[in-house]
């Protein structure tokens, strides 16, 4: 395999993880929680943003690049603040936004939300440098390790898998728990959850903030890859994408959100690059986002459980027949 | 008075508007324990918009309500359940993603790995009190024959099961009373008559509830005492033999 090849398929499989991370923490909120957070890329932004201005080392006069908070932490400390902040915003978000009101309007607040953060961002320039965002964000452990571009890839590569492989235990761990169930049961019906003794505001936070965190590891692990942060890589958009892998692999499902990632986010994003452009530069790239409205609404009408739909709790089978069994 | 006359649930001048209207306009009765209260009026009474507030879903203006001597006013839903008493709703609120069985475990309070960190702790912190939960949910399920459709989602219930879904998974949570918001409605005669003998067992038991329904024959059967409201007012309380003789109730009835 030459060595183009070897760079091209390391980017793909660690844009996979990354992207796998991100739906497991949306899938949590929205699948499992019901929780329709449309602004769910803002906390990844957040996370990423963060990470960067903690390995960049303070700001300096003179610097071509301004940010607040900079500081150089050893790895992997810039990514646990990542998910701490994207954590403790979620919080704030969640205390105003999902106490009150009724879900439709919760998600045309997260709506809201994700548009006024990338007008921010672009706009005051003073506190995210604007539109030009960052660069020269340092990669974790380059120089510790000595490795060529290459293989260094592949280490990357390798790390991710590994936080991916902790995020989905973590993640297994509260959907196949009695709380991944209660949150099943507030996502279906929750008045009835609440009439039923489950705290069903405490239950949404608690999901939101954890959602939030692991919004905000997968762009820390992003942005520490690509080494560059600009608010528009982070627009409103890429919600609907992790959306549609969500509904196309099946909501709820771990394994099924994380087929999705690889069909829709990696697969069919990355596959109609490779079409030759036609009618005007930038069709395609336009064509890309009504395709994966036309996605979700065909799995919406055809398939609403996705590819691997969710799975409901199995129990050990009864000793004896039950009584009654006449059906 | 000793503890066990005391009323089980107290509910005193009770008001709440919806934009001037005047949906429960100071409403007061008790309900005794061990007994199945009915509470029945012409729509637009206000027995919903009352049910509503005792199990805590709206807020009342003014008035208090009190449940084994604890005054439970404006308290959330989840808080006053966890008090022990459990409503079901008017229409079905099944979690139809979930099965049959899981409908009844979810219910059960107090359970072990429902916190973040119990969850994370696994199966060999939760999965000895999950067993059990799943014995006694399948103990409940028998009592109602309704084993066969252990594995079935939820979703998937005729209407009439989905009612009964509802008053197994209410007795999942523990309850000391429940309320039933026309656990009937749109249940076909035969199943009816079973949900009607269930309920009797459960009084016999000593389980309070409070009973709203407008089929008036169910309620003459099982019900004692009887609460009439009209117009947001409690008008007359008694059995459904002398409050169904008084001209006050007749009157609601032929008026609406």
């Amino acid at each position: 395999m030459s060595d183009q090849t070897q760079f091209y398929l390391s980017t793909l499989l660690i844009y996979l993880f990354i992207d796998i991370i991100g739906v497991l923490g949306l899938n949590l909120q929205f699948g499992v929680a019901g929780i329709i957070n449309f602004a769910y890329i803002v906390f990844v932004a957040v996370g990423a943003y963060t990470a960067a201005v903690l390995s960049l080392g303070p700001d300096y006069p003179g610097n071509f690049q301004h940010y607040v908070f900079g500081a150089n932490l050893p790895f992997p400390l810039p990514i646990v603040a990542a998910g701490v902040a994207s954590g403790l915003l979620s919080l704030v978000v969640g205390v105003i936004s999902l106490r009150r009101l009724r879900s439709d309007y919760q998600a045309m607040v997260m709506l809201v939300l994700s548009l006024i953060a990338t007008l921010v961002a672009t706009n005051a320039t003073g506190l995210v440098n604007g539109p030009a965002g960052l660069a020269t964000v340092p990669q974790p452990l380059y120089d510790w390790l000595g490795l060529a571009p290459l293989d260094y890839q592949w280490a990357y590569a390798g790390w991710c898998a590994v936080l991916t492989a902790v995020i989905f235990l973590f993640v297994r761990g509260i959907t196949n728990s009695p709380l991944g169930r209660s949150l099943r049961a507030m996502r279906d019906n929750d008045r009835a959850a609440a009439a039923l003794g489950k705290n069903v505001t405490a239950m949404r936070l608690l999901i939101f903030v954890v959602g939030g965190a692991i919004a905000g590891i997968s762009g820390a692990v992003f942005v520490e890859f690509i080494q560059a942060w600009s608010p528009g890589s982070w627009l409103y958009p890429e919600t609907f994408v992790f959306l549609a892998a969500i509904l196309v692999g099946g909501a709820a499902n771990n394994w099924g959100v994380m087929l999705g990632t690889l069909l829709v986010p990696v697969g069919f994003l990355e596959a109609t690059r490779f079409l030759p452009q036609v009618f005007y530069n930038g069709f395609i790239e336009a064509m890309q986002w009504v395709c994966v409205g036309l996605l979700i609404l065909v799995f919406l009408w055809f398939r609403p459980g996705g590819l691997i739909p969710e799975r409901a709790g199995r129990y050990k089978p009864r000793a004896e027949a039950p009584s009654g069994t006449s059906e | 008075m000793t503890e066990q006359d005391a009323p089980i649930l107290s509910v005193r001048d009770v008001q709440r508007d919806f934009g001037g209207v005047k949906a429960v306009d100071g409403a007061t009765f008790n309900a005794q324990r061990g007994r199945i209260t009915g509470l029945i009026g012409p729509n637009g009474a206000g027995k919903s918009t009352l049910m509503g507030i005792v199990a805590g879903a709206i807020k009342p203006m003014a008035g208090t309500v009190s449940f084994e001597g604890r005054d439970i006013t404006g308290q959330p839903p989840h808080r006053i359940a966890r008090h022990g008493l459990i409503r079901t709703f008017q229409l079905s609120a099944e979690f139809a993603k979930l099965t049959v069985l899981e409908n009844l475990m979810v219910a059960a309070p107090g359970q072990k790995g429902e916190s973040l960190l119990g969850a994370e702790l696994g199966p060999l912190y939760w999965g000895r009190s999950e067993a059990s939960l799943v014995r006694t949910a399948r103990d409940v399920l028998d009592r109602f024959a309704m084993a066969p459709k252990e594995n079935e989602l939820a979703g998937n219930l005729s209407g009439g099961q989905k009612r009964l879904l509802e008053i197994m998974r209410a007795l999942m949570a523990k309850p000391k009373m429940l309320l039933l918001d026309e656990p009937f409605a749109g249940v076909n005669p035969t199943l009816a008559r079973e949900i009607e003998r269930y309920l009797l067992d459960l009084r016999a038991e000593g389980l309070s509830m409070i009973m709203v329904e407008h089929e008036l024959a169910v309620v003459e059967r099982i019900c004692d005492p009887v609460v009439v409201m009209a117009q947001g007012k409690v008008i007359s309380e008694g059995s459904m033999r002398d409050v169904s003789a008084r001209k006050e109730v007749l009157d609601a009835y032929l008026v609406g």
